[in-house]
């Protein structure tokens, strides 16, 4: 199962060009499965990365819009885009003229493969 | 602001066999859609442009995409920062006498 989805993540990092690391992560960023790029990105490793996320999630939620799925955070030098698909979060993070709308259409693609990895974290 | 990029939207939208048009910024992000298109297609019709332009670097003149499917077409600009996306349709009455 898990070599299927990694294989399924490697080619979405061919395709989508900039695109440096894939990351599937639990709630509290531990980390599930993770694909990249030769490029290292250290910072998505950074334990609080994950964490800051749920709790931006939670905050941006509180705003009366409904429920946040999506933060995309743009740096000088990278990208990086979370999405809410609890229990799992997954992270893009990509150079900083990656092309944002792209990675935002692989949500609905990904969502397929999740569910396995996801069944598994909710048994846990 | 925006009402500028919505009259053009409004312009493209108006012409004949267009069923959709979407405009993205150089993020792949929708700056706006007019018609029945998918905002998701933004990124996607990006990607295919900037692909198609690695065909030949050296032409400065922005390449023209038309993808072909069935009776209907799709055909994706990009000019500068901004990209366009067009959906258009045949109508069922022309593709009839066409295959005639």
């Amino acid at each position: 199962m898990s070599d299927d989805i990694k294989k399924y993540l490697d080619g979405l990092l061919q395709k989508v060009s900039g695109l440096y690391v894939i990351q599937i992560t639990d709630r509290d960023g531990v980390p599930l499965l993770r694909v990249s790029q030769e490029k290292n990105v250290d910072f998505a490793l950074m334990p609080s990365f994950i964490p800051t996320f749920t709790t931006a999630c939670d905050q941006a939620s509180k705003l009366g819009l409904g429920r946040n799925k999506t933060i995309i955070s743009m740096y000088s030098n990278y990208q990086v885009v979370q999405m809410n698909k609890l229990p799992l979060i997954l992270t893009f993070v990509g150079a900083e003229n990656c092309n944002t709308g792209h990675i935002l259409a692989l949500e609905h693609q990904v969502d397929g493969y999740l569910e396995d990895i996801k069944l598994a974290v909710t048994e846990a | 602001m925006e009402q500028q990029l919505e009259k053009v939207l409004s312009e493209i939208a108006a012409r004949q066999e267009t069923v959709g048009a979407l405009l993205a910024n150089r993020q792949g992000l929708c700056l706006g859609t007019k018609g029945d298109i998918d905002p998701n297609v933004s990124g996607i019709g990006m990607a295919i442009s900037e692909q198609v332009a690695k065909l030949e670097p050296n032409n400065t003149v922005p390449a023209t995409i038309c993808l072909y499917s069935g009776n209907k077409r799709c055909v994706i600009q990009k000019d500068g920062e901004i990209t366009g996306v067009i959906f258009k349709q045949q109508a069922a009455a022309s593709v009839t006498a066409a295959s005639n």
